[in-house]
Formats: structure tokens, sequence, C-alpha cells
């Protein structure tokens, strides 16, 4: 599963992927037993998660595996959600190591938030469950937003191929009608 | 043949090659976005602003552009010149330069350019929806790139102040605020569409947390201790912030609606004037 042979092409951009999620579930897991005030584990793990967010959709999924997804309005007053990715060529050179830590810390992050959810939920604490919904939140758009990217991109790559495939055929016409 | 270059070609064969031209250079206008650079929550305007020339962070990778542009227009290159209808090729020609110019743009661009543009985003949102500038009047177009970071940045500060004030209790008071501020901007969002009003989901959540700037700066100056200061400064913040938006509110729904939309924004305003107000 996890591919072996070359290494890291950005360590320091997987650092930084990594970094921040760890960094606000750590904080949220040990943060009870060091400050007493609900106040600053809220704003300190929703200001991770979002930091968090912003990476990973800004930074590490360009760099990583080459994908950005945003929302527009378009004129006529609707939102679009649009989904860009790196040419293909570009996109099957993409780091295999690189591209499976981003996927897999992804996953994992959203699991861990689920977890906590469910265990706050048990013990009755409606304030953590906010921190741990807002943090869950962050973590699926970015896995929903992600996934889509990824299936526009392949949806390309056919397109692509198709496009190429008549690009010839229709050069080939050109040629067989100028021989005429 | 000699006369290959006077015979014109069979009508129907010719309107062939033109499909098969268009279906050639329409494929990058429908899959890239042909706007200049659209970032996340894009805040780079349609018209004139040129994109900014491609810098290419230190990488293994090659620079993406590159190859990426090679490809298309050497495919559709050839197949042009020797079709001799004139206006099909000018206009595709066009369509697939600008289309190529955008994405690698934001796709490769240094971090520090993304920050930046983030961050002038929040302020330019901030501009059009607080202060009076001539788009009020076109109120879907103004906040248009929508983010939800301004909106964050607010209501977690109006909350962290609100806890600073309050002696006791400092916790329930910030939970209570963020909570009250953000679960009230989601419904009264889904007040204005379900009350049949042509806005956006984001764009209107985006709005209301942008409105909440004159209630931090209200909260801010509340600190002090003076309950007639406190009581002008939070109306004077109240009137702001009901005037913020008012425009983006009334406009979104039919006229007859427009109290039912916009009571409840002003009834949310006033509970945290109050808040604002009775913490001590």
């Amino acid at each position: 599963m996890l591919p072996s042979g070359e290494n890291y092409a950005h360590p320091k951009i997987c650092f930084f992927h990594v970094l921040f999620k760890a960094a606000a579930l750590a904080f949220y897991i040990l943060s009870a037993l060091f400050f007493d005030s609900f106040v600053i584990i809220f704003v300190v793990t929703v200001l991770l998660s979002a930091l968090d967010f912003w990476v990973v959709k800004n930074v590490s999924g360009r760099i990583l595996v080459g994908l950005r997804w945003w929302n527009e309005i378009n004129d006529d007053g609707e939102s679009v959600w649009k989904f860009e990715c790196l040419d293909q060529e570009s996109l099957a050179r993409m780091n295999k190591k690189d591209s499976w830590l981003f996927w897999w810390t992804l996953y994992l992050t959203a699991v861990a938030w689920i977890f906590f959810a469910i265990f706050s939920i048990i013990r009755f604490q409606a304030d953590y469950v906010l921190v741990v919904g807002v943090c869950l939140t962050l973590s699926i758009a970015n896995i929903v937003g992600f996934t889509k990217c990824r299936k526009d991109a392949k949806k390309q790559l056919q397109a692509f191929a198709t496009q190429t495939i008549a690009s010839r055929f229709s050069s080939t016409i050109q040629s067989a009608f100028s021989v005429v | 043949m000699s006369h290959s270059d006077t015979i014109p070609l069979n009508p129907s064969s010719q309107s062939d090659i033109d499909e098969i031209e268009n279906l050639i250079n329409s494929y990058p206008t429908s899959v890239l976005p042909a706007r200049p650079p659209s970032p996340p929550r894009a805040s780079i305007p349609v018209s004139s602003t040129p994109p900014p020339p491609p810098t290419f962070i230190s990488s293994n990778l090659p620079p993406p552009t590159i190859p990426e542009h090679n490809p298309m227009p050497s495919a559709a290159a050839p197949p042009r010149p020797p079709i001799s209808s004139p206006a099909v090729p000018t206009a595709t020609t066009s369509i697939s330069s600008s289309g190529f110019g955008s994405p690698p743009n934001t796709l490769t661009e240094p971090v520090w350019d993304t920050v930046k543009r983030d961050f002038s985003r929040i302020g330019s949102n901030l501009k059009l929806v607080v202060f009076p500038n001539p788009y009020r009047e076109d109120p879907g177009k103004a906040l248009r790139d929508w983010d939800l970071w301004g909106p964050f940045f607010f209501i977690v500060f109006l909350g962290l102040t609100l806890s600073w004030s309050a002696s006791v209790k400092k916790s329930e008071v910030f939970a209570v605020a963020f909570a009250l501020l953000a679960a009230g901007a989601v419904i009264l969002t889904l007040n204005v569409l379900l009350l049949g009003g042509h806005i956006i989901f984001f764009q209107s959540l985006s709005l209301l947390g942008y409105c909440l700037f004159p209630l931090d700066v209200g909260a801010l100056i509340c600190m002090v201790d003076n309950v007639i200061v406190k009581i002008i400064v939070v109306a004077v913040a109240l009137a702001w912030s009901s005037w913020a938006a008012y425009p983006f509110i009334s406009s979104a729904v039919n006229p007859r609606r427009k109290a039912l939309a916009l009571y409840p924004v002003l009834l949310m305003y006033v509970s945290v004037g109050f808040l604002i107000i009775a913490i001590d």
C-alpha cells in the first residue's frame, strides 16, 4: 500500500499539510489536561482547523496532487463550482508518495473528528460537540471538494484522449481534401 | 489537380469540417475557466486586469504551463490554414489562447500570492458591504466573490470581546455568542430562501458575517463601563449594521415580503446589541 522507492517531492509542503491537522487534533486531546478555559480550547482548535483547511485547499492540494476547487458566482447570479487540475502530463508526473500522504491524512483526520464527535455526544458536552462539529465540517468540505476535483480530472483525461483522436481524424480529412 | 484552389469545397463537407473544428476548439472553454485567474472565491474581476505573469514555485516538476500550452494549439493549428473560411479560425484562436493563459497561474503561483490575494479579498468585501460605495444598488454583483474568512474572524472576535468583558461564565458567553451568530446566519439565510428569495447560500452567510463588523467595533468600544456610552455606541453600531445588510436582503426577495425577510435580521442584531450592553 505504501509506495516505496522515490522520496517525497515536496517534503516541506507535506510537513505543513500534516502539521495543522495534527496540531488541531493534539491540542483538542491534550487541552483538557492543561487549560481550564473552554474559550481558549475552542478558539485555538478552530483556528488550527481553519488554517489547515486553507493550507490543504490552496497549497497542498495544488502542489501535492495538482487539483484545485472553488466556487464562483457567474453573471446570472448562480453559483458554479469550478474544478481545476494540471494538464495530464504533469498529473502523471506527480509524486506517488505525496499524493498517498495527501489523501490518507485527509481521510484519517475526518475519521478522527467523527470519533471525537461521537465521544462528546455520548458525554453530553454540547460545547465540545460544537468544536468538533466545526472541525469536522471543514475536513469533510475538503474531502468532498477534492474528490469531485479528481473525478473531474479523470473526465478531462478521457475528453482529452477523444479530443486528440478527433483532431488527428480531422487533420487526416484536411490533408485528404487538400490533396484532391 | 490544377483547379484545386479555385474549385470551392462541397458545402456539406465544409460544414462538417467546421463542426469538427468547433468541437476541437470548444474543448478548452468548456473545461478550463475562460476568465482571467479565478482563485478560490475569486476576487479578480472579469473585465480588464491582465492575468499576472506565471511565477513558478521551485519544485521538481518542470513548469507545467509549457507542456500544457503545446499539445492544444499544435493539435488545433494544422487543420486551420488549409480551410478557406476566414471567420471561424480567428474566433477560435482567441478563445483557445485566452483559455490557456489563466489556469496555470493559480495552480502554480507561489503561496505568498495566494495569501495576499485572500487578504485583499477580505478587505474588498468588507469595503463593499459595510461602507458606502457605488455598487450597493446592484447587490448581486457586489458580493460576488464571497468568502467566509472575514465572517469567521468577525464572529470569533465578537465572541472573544464579549467573553473578555464578562466577569463570570466566560466560556459560556463565548460559546453562546459563537453559536448564536453562526446558527443565526444559517437560519436567516434559510429564511430568505424559503420566502422565495434569490440569494445564494454562501453569499448570504458571507454578507451577514461582514455586517457584524460595526457591532465588533461597537463591542470593542463598549469595553468601557459607562452604561450611557454603551447604549449610544450600540445603537449607532446597530443602525450601521442594519443599513449595511438592508440592500442585499431586500433586493433578494419579493418586495411584498421585504419586511418578513428583514425583521429577523434586525432582531438578531438587536439581540447581539443587548448582549453587548448587558455584559458586565
